[in-house]
């Protein structure tokens, strides 16, 4: 069997925190209405962070999912979960506590992303 | 083959960890399924088609009791067993252990053959209990267990890690405090043997009621002191209360806190995102010190150290009798927990080694001295590799693509797993049957590779013929590559007045298509109202290496004064990012910063949008340049080019006064025909002056590489040696290219490179400070100014360079705008 090589990195937790930060104020913004636009400033920001800080033969640089909405079973170790509520079928991700964070990175002249941090996330049986 | 056990697991109540014993060090493997953490969590979780162990199962613990089962270890030994709702059957203590042995042999990536292990039991455990642990690991598939109690195991893992095989005849005591549970152990050595001379615990003990506490007795209160709820502690613990996702939000939150606090003296924790009973928005910042955490925590650590009395006292000791505690389990990072231990016990605490992974690295230390057990069943190997044939899409843009397979070969009592490689995804483990089907989950815009392994019923990886699972997730699946390179054009700030090309999407690239955002700094500034200001954002289909007049246009937008709702200033950054659907439909997004204002515009390239202003400028910019060109090829006597692009200037005559007597409003596809008349003069006069201005940015690169050079050999550094070395290393390579832009990019690296070492010589630095001392009287802050130049003086009589540097660029930034560039151009640093 061929094996696939696993990137193996290890991210300074202050990129990890930075990236988190974005995140947090991302999150904020979404609840003001405001007229001078700074998610486009955080997206500007996401877009250097992504393609151009981290940049090297090798690695492109990172990014950040919000998974808020989204289906959650066990199967998932993209997040780390704490179930709220009764139920533990068709569970939904209420909370996001930290976002997940892939590295991105060539493999050959494909782009590759490895999760350098799961989310935290709390779910919830999905209301019908 | 190896011919000691070498491998040590730490089978602990919350978590368990597995180590080997390599070449004099013990190396802890990583749980795969958990980002480089070293532990997995003793918690087994059935479902109807598979067994999950650890993490994923964890969370499930709390709230499906019923086909969750943790802290099993509690019971081992005990006639008990837990009934598995899902499965419908009862699962002793003993198989539970051995699917956590089973999960833990994963985690083994170096290829040993995991016949043989040291399996650490608590020092409370009876014949029975430990009995029981053997008969797990066997039940996993080790042929040989051997037994180790957990604190003579951290005791190991602190002489190993001394380096003190032998360590002095004496006593101490083993304090683990770990997520869940709190042991204490009194250790004695006598002539190099270590036993276990008394033990304390308690079962319900551990960092997670800290959490616990923060939240009840900290959090809470305070929420309740500034917002109305009248049960909110209720609300929150029930699992049908009104604010339960918010409760473990808070313990998330707290959790976090307590880890801060080991290191910091205060944390805070924000509290926000819901409301209270009035409707008031929850938003608040609670700031807990090290203080207010350890009065919480206190009654449960003096607990324990009423346990290690205890023990003293049956054992009639003094605490002067006993050399150290060894603290063991994660809980021992509380600093307090230290301090308190150390301060009532009056002995000292001992933390010099990992506390979560101790055990296990004792483990492995006693299992270095273990030899093996020679393989006692003999029997050659079954023959169990099978066949596995699968079918699913190569290329999805679906959230989740199916993976069927068909398996031949004998599967009975065989399971398998599915990992996607970044590790978000794990199927668990399942049962394999003749036929597998399963939604794998993919992660957008990328590759992604799954692996499937079989195990057999012990967990040890079987043979298969499968490849690995390669489902592409990127952008353009299925796609179409573009023919042509798409540039955007943009200033030449090389050749003032001239544009250049700048590469969007390369050739052959798949649809569709989006770019990163581009920003530039205005070239010129614009005024609210005005309809003679404005800009044009000007997309090219062509080769990246022509000029941009030989491309064809595909996209035009115009953003005019009277679009403004402010002035935007010269400078000020525009930001662009282009898209390209799958039906080529290009869409410009263009946003000015300093107005804060965005434009969007989408072209369809079959009404291909061609203003005429805009082209009549283009002509005359066209033919202009022609003229220089063969002014140029006149004077260098190169009569073969003039006279080539004599003719051309014929054809370009006509496009010339064609266009001049077009209309404005012109609705004829005149204007059409006129663009690529235009473009394909262009592109002539490209190819009949490549060679020349190929020759000139030879020749220049030549000039700067020399420079550079010079440089190098007198002030240079490595790194900047090796910069200059791997430009020079691609040197063929882009001569090759036979594009004047690509050598003039390598041109700007090297004097980039050749600049900065010039800052860091004394004669140039003392150049630019003579300079700026002499255009003093134009600086805008004199004061400043003055000052500036006493410190350079200073700075070039004490030799001190690196401050002349900073001098010098802070003199640079006091003259008004435009003469920064005159300096630039006349003493001649390119920054």
């Amino acid at each position: 069997m061929q094996e696939i090589k696993k990137l193996n990195v290890k991210v300074p937790q202050a990129y990890l925190d930075f990236m988190n930060q974005i995140f947090e104020i991302e999150k904020k913004i979404s609840y003001l209405s405001e007229e001078n636009s700074i998610s486009r400033n955080i997206n500007k920001i996401k877009g250097l962070l992504e393609e151009e800080f981290f940049k090297s033969a090798s690695t492109l640089g990172f990014s950040y999912h919000n998974p808020l909405g989204e289906d959650y079973s066990e199967t998932r170790t993209d997040c780390e979960a704490t179930i709220a509520g009764e139920g533990t079928e068709n569970l939904e991700i209420i909370e996001v506590i930290k976002p997940i964070i892939y590295i991105s990175y060539y493999e050959f002249d494909k782009i590759m992303k490895s999760i350098v941090q799961p989310a935290v996330v709390i779910v919830k049986t999905r209301n019908i | 083959m190896e011919s000691t056990i070498n491998f040590g697991i730490d089978l602990g109540t919350t978590n368990s960890a597995i180590a080997k014993f390599v070449k004099g060090e013990v190396v802890i493997f990583s749980n795969p399924q958990d980002y480089g953490r070293n532990t997995l969590p003793s918690v087994v979780s059935y479902r109807k088609d598979k067994i999950i162990v650890g993490n994923k199962a964890k969370e499930f613990l709390e709230k499906d009791p019923k086909s969750v089962v943790g802290v099993f270890k509690r019971k081992m030994g005990t006639t008990e067993s837990f009934k598995i709702k899902s499965i419908n059957e009862s699962k002793t203590p003993i198989e539970l252990s051995a699917q956590v042995l089973k999960e833990l042999k994963t985690f083994v990536n170096t290829g040993d053959n995991l016949d043989s292990t040291v399996l650490t039991i608590p020092a409370s455990f009876d014949t029975i209990q430990s009995n029981a642990t053997k008969e797990a690991g066997l039940q996993a598939g080790f042929k040989q267990v051997v037994l180790l109690q957990e604190p003579i195991a951290a005791s190991l893992a602190y002489a190993n890690m001394k380096k003190e095989r032998e360590l002095k005849d004496g006593q101490w005591l083993v304090y683990d405090l770990g997520g869940g549970t709190f042991d204490v152990a009194l250790i004695k050595i006598n002539e190099g043997e270590m036993k276990v001379l008394d033990h304390e615990g308690d079962n319900f003990l551990g960092g997670a009621d800290f959490d616990n506490m923060i939240v009840e007795k900290i959090l809470i209160p305070k929420i309740i002191q500034e917002y109305s709820f009248t049960n909110l502690e209720e609300e929150m613990k029930s699992a049908s209360g009104k604010y339960n996702a918010k409760y473990y939000v808070l313990l998330r939150r707290a959790e976090e806190a307590k880890i801060t606090l080991s290191s910091k003296t205060s944390a805070e924790i924000v509290i926000d995102g819901f409301e209270d009973e009035e409707g008031n928005e929850v938003d608040m910042e609670i700031v807990i010190t090290r203080s207010e955490f350890n009065e919480l925590i206190k009654q449960n650590i003096d607990g324990t150290i009423d346990m290690i009395k205890k023990i003293i006292t049956r054992n009639s000791l003094k605490p002067n009798d006993i050399q150290f505690t060894l603290m063991v389990g994660g809980s021992t990072y509380i600093p307090y927990v230290r301090t308190r231990v150390e301060e009532v016990l009056q002995i000292p605490v001992n933390c010099e080694i990992d506390p979560t992974t101790a055990v296990a690295i004792g483990a492995a230390y006693y299992a270095a001295t273990k030899p093996k057990e020679a393989n006692k069943d003999g029997l050659p190997k079954k023959d169990t590799s099978i066949s596995i044939k699968a079918s699913y899409n190569k290329a999805s843009k679906e959230k989740e693509e199916l993976f069927a397979a068909r398996i031949t070969g004998n599967v009975e009592n065989l399971s398998y797993r599915i990992v996607r490689q970044d590790g978000g995804y794990d199927s668990g483990l399942k049962k394999l049957s003749d036929r597998i089907n399963e939604d794998l989950p993919l992660v957008d815009g990328a590759y992604n590779f799954f692996t499937l392994t079989v195990y057999d019923s012990q967990n040890n990886i079987i043979e298969t013929d499968l490849e690995p699972i390669g489902i592409n997730s990127g952008f353009g699946i299925s796609g179409q590559p573009i023919p042509e390179d798409i540039c955007l054009e943009v200033d030449d700030l090389d050749n003032p007045g001239r544009t250049r090309l700048k590469l969007i999407f390369q050739k052959n690239s798949i649809l569709p298509l989006r770019s990163s955002t581009i920003s530039f700094p205005l070239n010129k500034g614009m005024i609210k109202g005005n309809e003679a200001d404005y800009i044009f954002i000007n997309i090219l289909e062509g080769s990246q290496h022509s000029l941009p007049e030989a491309n064809k246009g595909i996209g035009f937008m115009e953003i005019y004064g009277t679009q403004l709702t402010r002035d935007v200033a010269k400078g000020s950054d525009i930001e662009i990012s282009i898209a390209i659907s799958e039906s080529r439909d290009i869409t410009i997004n263009a946003y000015l910063n300093m107005a804060d204002q965005e434009f969007k515009q989408t072209f369809n390239p079959k009404a291909r949008h061609t203003p005429i202003e805009f082209l009549k400028e283009q002509v005359i910019d066209l033919s202009n340049k022609l003229e220089e060109e063969i002014q140029e090829a006149t004077d260098n006597e190169d009569f073969e080019t003039a006279a080539t692009l004599n003719k051309l200037k014929k054809e370009m005559d006509q496009v010339n006064s064609d266009t001049e007597n077009l209309t404005n409003d012109d609705v004829t596809d005149k204007r059409y025909q006129l663009e690529d008349k235009k473009r394909k003069i262009a592109q002539e006069i490209d190819a009949a002056t490549k060679d020349k201005r190929i020759q000139q940015v030879k020749a220049h690169y030549y000039e700067i590489k020399d420079d550079c050079l010079k440089m190098l050999d007198d002030h240079g550094n490595d790194h900047e040696r090796k910069t200059f070395n791997d430009i020079i290393a691609q040197e063929v390579a882009f001569f090759a290219t036979n594009s004047p832009m690509k050598i003039q990019e390598k041109s700007d690296e090297l004097s980039s490179i050749a600049s900065r070492i010039r800052w860091r010589t004394p004669n140039f630095l003392k150049g630019v400070f003579s300079w700026c001392k002499n255009n003093q009287t134009r600086m805008n802050d004199q004061s400043q100014a003055k000052s500036l130049i006493d410190a350079g003086n200073f700075a070039i009589e004490s030799e001190n360079w690196e401050r002349l540097a900073e001098i010098n660029s802070g003199l640079l930034n006091l003259l008004p705008k435009g003469a920064e560039k005159e300096a630039t151009t006349r003493i001649g640093f390119g920054l």
